[in-house]
């Protein structure tokens, strides 16, 4: 990586930067509205059909392992908005594919802009609107309908698990999607393969093989995203602690998908000229 | 003279039987991706039937068979095929197409249909190692059944192909094809009865579903092979696919003859 220049990178620099990078890609997104509308109404239907499955399976049955109805929509819902954070704020990590097969990287490593952060603003999916839209409504209507005494304690805790939730989404994406560097056929399917892993986080973990449970809580820690985060809400026993863990992994998990691209980064050959 | 008209489709078939084997580490991952959906589904309805002797008429045994019919089905025609179709028009290279002496519908009807011999032999084997891992699957039994059954999956394949064609010619109008994609994925996944059998349905979204396509996709090949519905009800079932079959297609040519007129190419 060229570093040749030194450019102080503050947390305000890095903010307006992402804030000009963002609306560049939104003006670009206005010219296609159909496809705006499209892709918005797309990703609701998406989550309504979803609930809609909840809602039959639990119109026969009282709970899944002491989880009613209320609870496991909120870990659905927590899954669709984590998938939305990423796709509307940080869709770029999507967009590494192409980034690397067709050498668009070159133009983003010689410039004095982090790199992670020009990656992040490689394009916008409006279908994570769609995706925040209804799934923070199912969030809103599942709190309501669960007993939780709100407290300065409880507040905090729901901000942290929160913002530790959609980081973990995000590092997630992009580790995922630094397999552009390894895999270079033209139809990547394994970051979709990882995402789909979060399946196995729409509903209490208890109901997979030990292995599994242990595989998306560390390996891939779809867990943090809604499990842990549900658990600790609900005071789920023996788990509501686990949620204090949260911002740990969250940490862990960003470092870990910065090892990966830079590992992948010295596998990249530029496009030349 | 039929014959020839017929080679030239078989030839499709194969190149893209040949395309899927060139592309086989994306083609297995997608197919892995989707196995990860199964894996999920099947824990959910274990938990869900502890304690439940049966459930709208499902044992567990019947809905671990429902499950994987279910998964035989979507894997049939996937993310993989569909795409082939909506790229061609994004990128436009439908205009290739177009110079040739060949039918756009009955093309791409033949590729699709040479991927999912692929589709279908790679989910046989993951399904057979699903089943040996799995006890108590309740497969039909006798050559009557099994006979409509077959029937039922190829014209399931068939039916699929009319509505994905439908919402791939969508993409003449629109930019991209993400958005028509999913949406077409949640209304088939839910109507069709593969998030859930239809009869789990309250009485009106039944009703509701019963009228539209989508349950050919999966109820239809489901409740044949589980031994649900049985003789000239199993046949009935198999005409509704077929009338729809036939309408859609019907659809599909007026709506292609409507669609040429849209393209824009930039360059050449």
């Amino acid at each position: 990586m060229g570093t040749k220049m030194k450019v102080k990178n503050s947390p305000r620099r890095i903010l307006y930067l992402y804030w000009r990078l963002y609306s560049q890609q939104l003006k670009a997104m206005m010219e296609y509205s159909a496809d705006f509308y499209i892709t918005i109404g797309a990703a609701a239907m998406t989550q309504i059909t979803g609930f809609l499955f909840l809602w039959v399976v639990f119109s026969r049955i009282p709970d899944i392992q002491g989880w009613g109805l209320w609870e496991v929509a909120f870990m659905y819902a927590a899954i669709y908005v984590s998938e939305g954070v990423g796709s509307l704020f940080f869709e770029g990590t999507w967009r590494m594919l192409r980034l690397v097969n067709m050498g668009e990287l070159d133009r983003y490593l010689v410039r004095p802009v982090p790199l992670v952060l020009q990656i992040f603003c490689t394009g916008i999916g409006m279908n994570g609107l769609g995706n925040i839209l209804i799934g923070g409504s199912i969030i809103v209507i599942s709190l309501s309908h669960i007993d939780i005494t709100w407290n300065l304690q409880t507040v905090v805790m729901a901000i942290l698990l929160f913002v530790s939730a959609m980081t973990i989404r995000v590092a997630i994406n992009l580790a995922a999607n630094c397999s552009a560097f390894w895999i270079r056929s033209g139809g990547n399917a394994f970051p979709i393969m990882i995402h789909n892993l979060g399946e196995f986080a729409k509903y209490p973990i208890t109901i997979f093989s030990q292995g599994l449970q242990l595989f998306i809580s560390i390996v891939v820690p779809f867990a943090f995203v809604s499990f842990f985060p549900a658990a600790a809400m609900f005071g789920k026993e023996p788990w509501s602690y686990w949620g204090w863990f949260s911002p740990l992994v969250a940490i862990y998990f960003v470092l870990l998908a910065l090892l990966i691209l830079r590992i992948g980064l010295r596998r990249y050959e530029s496009a030349g000229n | 003279m039929i014959a020839p008209a017929f080679k030239k489709y078989v030839s499709l078939a194969r190149c893209s039987m040949q395309n899927t084997l060139a592309y086989r580490l994306s083609f297995i991952l997608n197919f892995l991706a989707s196995f990860i959906g199964l894996i999920a589904m099947y824990s959910l309805w274990q938990a869900i039937y502890t304690g439940q002797v049966q459930l709208s008429g499902f044992t567990w045994s019947q809905m671990q068979a429902y499950l994987l019919v279910t998964f035989f089905v979507n894997s049939m025609l996937s993310y993989y095929s569909e795409s082939s179709i909506t790229s061609k028009i994004i990128d436009g290279s439908v205009m290739m197409d177009l110079l040739r002496p060949i039918q756009f519908q009955k093309a791409r009807l033949a590729e699709t249909l040479g991927s999912c011999v692929l589709e279908g032999l790679l989910s046989c084997i993951l399904i057979g190692l699903a089943a040996i891992f799995t006890f108590g699957i309740s497969l039909p039994h006798d050559a009557g059944t099994i006979l409509l059954f077959a029937l039922s999956i190829v014209s399931s394949i068939l039916l699929k192909f009319s509505i994905v064609y439908l919402s791939a010619l969508l993409c003449f109008w629109t930019t991209s094809s993400f958005g028509i994609y999913w949406a077409r994925t949640s209304i088939t996944n839910l109507l069709s009865g593969a998030l859930v059998p239809l009869a789990f349905f309250p009485g009106w979204l039944q009703s509701v579903a019963m009228v539209l396509p989508f349950q050919g996709i999966v109820n239809t090949p489901v409740t044949i092979g589980l031994g649900m519905t049985e003789g000239t009800d199993a046949l009935q079932l198999i005409a509704i696919q077929w009338v729809w079959i036939v309408l859609l297609w019907l659809l599909g040519k007026w709506m292609w003859s409507r669609a040429v007129r849209q393209i824009t190419i930039h360059g050449g």
